[in-house]
């Protein structure tokens, strides 16, 4: 894989050029667990930035907060509902940004190999007709299309046939 | 006008809050102390507060000039420095052992040794992932200055890091 894209969005957010979104596909991209080895100096930058992300205040806070706010009454931490979409829309964006970063890379890769590889032939002005006229052409699709239908059905009739056999011989 | 519920408007401000609080002040008492101020206070003012969406913006612009207030007070109290708290030894309770290894703390470190300035946007951007435009209006900066601020706290860091890999420390 060409990481010269990672280079240039890593060149940019040191120069605070980035977007926010920019900044997390870096933040998804040092994620990973095997890095170029160049990038290995910078994983901590953005592993430490996940972990402050993450620090809280505890449950022991809520209901000290609650206990000020409506004193005398019974606390119970309420479960708060939240649709689906909002429950997987974290995962939705990581994915997102995997999925750019892959592309990016894949396409990268692609256009590499893409020079010695063989192109196939997609140019439909060479095919050549079977049949001169188009009604000799419907008919021979639609009688093929008979056959076939037909032939289903004869199997379909001889499976169930031996569905009933198969019954009695068990019986 | 939706009516502001505390537990689902304003108690899940507190994180953040929090974050803000500990980068300024270096204090996890002080930072808690502080959520607790800010939430009391929003409060106490919901009557007057507008549209929900602000009420986050709002908090941490006081979550700074309280933690702001914080340290100013601290240097008119003129500890000594061989008797101020080491803000090195920040430390860190029993819950709080996401930060595990040792290259994360050093990373930490830096972070917390920037200037306050410098300090406070790279929280906000990095790691609240907030815009430009939304820093500059929480910490009543211009965005130029926002992104100044930015760009040498990446800078400082990268050098950092760098050095440290050089010398394979």
């Amino acid at each position: 894989m060409d990481y010269s894209y990672i280079d240039k969005l890593l060149e940019r957010y040191w120069q605070g050029e980035t977007s926010v979104e920019e900044e997390e596909m870096l933040r998804t991209f040092f994620r990973q667990r095997e890095l170029p080895s160049r990038f290995e100096p910078y994983r901590r930058l953005f592993a430490y930035e996940d972990v402050a992300a993450s620090e809280h205040l505890g449950a022991e806070f809520d209901e000290r907060m609650l206990r000020m706010i409506e004193p005398g009454e019974q606390h119970v931490v309420r479960a708060r509902h939240i649709s689906v979409a909002a429950r997987l829309r974290p995962f939705l964006k990581a994915a997102a940004s995997v999925a750019v970063v892959l592309t990016i890379g894949g396409a990268i890769e692609h256009s590499f190999r893409n020079e010695n590889a063989a192109t196939p032939d997609f140019n439909y002005a060479t095919y050549k007709d079977t049949y001169k006229d188009p009604q000799v052409a419907a008919e021979k699709v639609s009688s093929s299309l008979r056959d076939m239908s037909e032939e289903l059905q004869r199997q379909q009739s001889a499976d169930s046939a031996r569905a009933i056999g198969k019954d009695k011989s068990v019986q | 006008m939706n009516a502001i519920s505390f537990r689902e408007d304003v108690l899940p401000l507190k994180d953040k809050i929090f974050r803000l609080a500990l980068r300024i002040t270096l204090d996890r008492q002080e930072a808690e102390d502080i959520v607790q101020d800010i939430l009391m206070r929003i409060w106490d003012r919901r009557e007057s507060l507008g549209e929900v969406e602000s009420i986050e913006a709002l908090s941490l612009t006081m979550c700074r000039n309280l933690a702001l207030d914080h340290i100013k007070s601290k240097e008119k109290s003129n500890i000594p420095l061989s008797d101020a708290p080491p803000t090195e030894d920040r430390e860190m309770p029993p819950d709080m052992l996401l930060i595990r290894s040792e290259r994360l703390e050093a990373v930490r470190k830096l972070f917390d040794s920037l200037p306050v300035p410098q300090r406070e946007a790279i929280q906000l951007r990095d790691i609240e992932g907030k815009s430009y435009a939304e820093i500059a209006q929480i910490t009543g900066q211009s965005e130029a200055s926002v992104k100044v601020n930015i760009f040498r706290a990446r800078q400082y860091i990268r050098k950092q890091i760098e050095k440290k890999e050089n010398y394979g420390l």
